[in-house]
């Protein structure tokens, strides 16, 4: 639903987004991840045309976000939660943006009430606490009854009720058949909602996969071993050109193989298991790999 | 036709939804009862003082010399329309509901217009009214009156200048985009600089300097009594000719940036 061809964006001599190259499908969330600069926010500020890109394109369907009609009910975004006059009320607000592309006024209620913001729909946006502008921003993008979604850390400022209740919508948006886009720092949060990962480091792309594929992907991903005859398998293992660390006597743990492999090398060996099973790395960890060359505002420990 | 009428609607709903609208429409009103009271005050002692047989004062006649304070209440709303919206980001919300800049730039530019036009006949009715009450008063020595046809083409006329000196700060707002650079530039279009180029008395700067919006507004207005101390040397529709131009000028600059730079 959305592509992007060798995006490029430049600002003065900056490379904030480099040769980028996307596809994302309906009926799935895509996570969205990188380190801070990484290019995230340009990117989906060019995916709506906000900025213009310096190379490549960004469609939607088919076509560029200006010549989409009505565009709100094609595409909703929260790019800043705060991005809204501070004298106006959320209601107010959302009003304006559903008569400018026709969508009815009786959504407006709808929206509200979906993202627990009715009682506060008249409170000025200026007064609203960042969650519950956090609210209001995803109630606009909501408005349209949108089949592409694009969030740019919506969780920011949640409650924990908060964070939980925005998993379930990314979840239930792509249940429906819409494109999900969601950036986020938060790992384990990602790993409870997306389906598919896309993980950029100074503009470029790192990463493009499923995220059962990044996991497993992850050299911190391992087969557990216990056996009688840990030192014995090791060896077989290594020989099979599979990284073995010994964690005890009967314990050992091999990366880079599937289970399966394992198990069957053990069974060609004929060495007895006690236990096997696959430690599998969380999110956090893979990304860390993923991302450790590309970091720019590192802190020093 | 459609989307531009929509994003007309749009930009409607947000401006009546800021408190900024109904203090500088009330700060324009206050003003104009002020300004054009004290302007008509003067105006009758001036005439008492001259004593000259079949003077008069037409009450809506201190109201259009007024206009050269009261445009800047006006003014302040019409740039909230625009650069409220780079101060608070919500320039990217806009924009995301209604991707082609130029609709944008045009819808709001539509609905400030007819608001400045009205508040412009409205303010100016209540103040030629506030005028011809305190002129009434004997000490002022009745020379003021209220001929309707007059009366009429002046508040229309003031509507006029208000709802074009607005479009142009619209345009002057897209392009400067914060408020200080736009008040700074509409301030100097309107005030600041032909006042500097009457002071410095080279007529060749003058006579350019006249044709400034705000004294072509008052050309156009048919002011006989102003800042340059006499009737506008051109017509009115000359007048309005350039003050249409000034309006079209900043637009098409507003238009231009809005459309070139990242939001
Ligand atoms: N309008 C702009 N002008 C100049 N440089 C910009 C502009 N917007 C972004 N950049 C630069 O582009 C790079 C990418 O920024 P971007 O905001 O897209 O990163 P991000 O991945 O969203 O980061 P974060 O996780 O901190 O939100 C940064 O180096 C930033 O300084
Ligand atoms: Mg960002």
């Amino acid at each position: 639903m959305i592509s992007l061809k060798n995006l490029g964006k430049r600002y003065g001599d900056r490379l904030a987004v480099d040769d980028l190259t996307l596809e994302l499908k309906p009926g799935t969330v895509t996570g969205f991840l990188g380190p801070n600069g990484a290019g995230k926010s340009t990117t989906m500020r060019l995916i709506l045309g906000l900025d213009r890109p310096t190379s490549g394109t960004a469609l939607i369907g088919g076509l560029p976000y200006h010549r989409i009609g009505n565009p709100l009910r094609t595409v909703g975004a929260l790019l800043d939660a705060r991005a809204v006059h501070p004298g106006r009320s959320g209601r107010a607000h959302l009003t304006a943006l559903a008569r400018s592309n026709g969508i009815p006024q009786r959504r407006v209620g709808e929206v509200l009430e979906t993202v627990g913001m009715a009682a506060a729909a008249r409170k000025r946006a200026g007064t609203l606490s960042l969650g519950m502008s956090q609210r209001l921003g995803i109630a606009a993008a909501l408005l349209g009854d949108p089949a592409v979604l694009m969030f740019d850390e919506p969780v920011n400022g949640l409650d924990p009720d908060g964070v939980r209740w925005v998993r379930g919508l990314m979840r239930s948006l792509a249940a429906e058949g819409r494109t999900v886009f969601v950036s986020s720092h938060l790992m384990s949060e990602m790993q409870l909602t997306a389906d598919h990962l896309v993980v950029i480091g100074k503009g470029r792309l790192i990463m493009d996969a499923p995220l059962a594929d990044v996991l497993a992907g992850s050299s911190l991903t391992a087969v557990l071993v216990r056996s009688p005859h840990a030192g014995d398998l090791a060896d077989r293992l290594r020989a099979a050109g599979i990284r073995v660390d010994r964690l005890g006597e009967n314990e050992i743990e091999a990366t880079g193989a599937s289970i399966e492999r394992v198990g069957d090398l053990a069974h060609e060996a004929g060495i007895r298991l006690h236990e096997l099973r696959t430690r599998e790395a969380s999110l956090e960890q893979a990304y860390q790999e993923l991302t450790s060359g590309s970091v720019e505002y590192g802190a020093n420990a | 036709m459609r989307a531009l009428g929509r994003t007309i609607g749009s930009e409607w709903a947000k401006l009546w939804s800021v408190r900024s609208t109904w203090w500088c429409l009330a700060c324009a009103l206050v003003l104009n009862v002020l300004a054009s009271v004290t302007l008509g005050g003067a105006a009758a002692t001036e005439a008492m003082r001259a004593g000259a047989a079949g003077t008069r004062v037409v009450a809506s006649s201190p109201v259009v010399s007024a206009s050269s304070f009261v445009q800047f209440a006006l003014v302040a709303l019409a740039m909230l329309a625009i650069t409220s919206e780079y101060t608070s980001g919500g320039i990217r919300v806009t924009l995301q509901a209604t991707p082609v800049r130029g609709m944008v730039l045009a819808a709001k530019a539509l609905a400030v217009g007819p608001v400045m036009f009205a508040a412009g006949v409205l303010t100016g009715a209540v103040a030629t009214a506030a005028v011809h009450l305190v002129l009434s008063v004997d000490a002022f020595g009745g020379f003021v009156v209220l001929p309707f046809g007059e009366v009429l083409s002046d508040l229309v006329g003031m509507g006029v200048f208000y709802a074009l000196v607005s479009v142009m700060t619209v345009g002057v707002g897209a392009a400067a985009r914060s408020a200080a650079g736009t008040l700074t530039v509409v301030f100097m279009l309107l005030m600041g600089v032909p006042l500097m180029v009457l002071m410095t008395g080279s007529p060749a700067l003058v006579e350019a300097s006249l044709r400034m919006p705000m004294f072509a507004g008052l050309a156009f207005m048919g002011s006989a009594d102003n800042l340059t101390g006499g009737p506008m040397p051109y017509s009115a529709g000359e007048g309005l000719a350039w003050l249409l131009a000034w309006a079209a000028v900043a637009v098409a600059a507003g238009h231009v940036v809005l459309r070139r730079r990242d939001a």
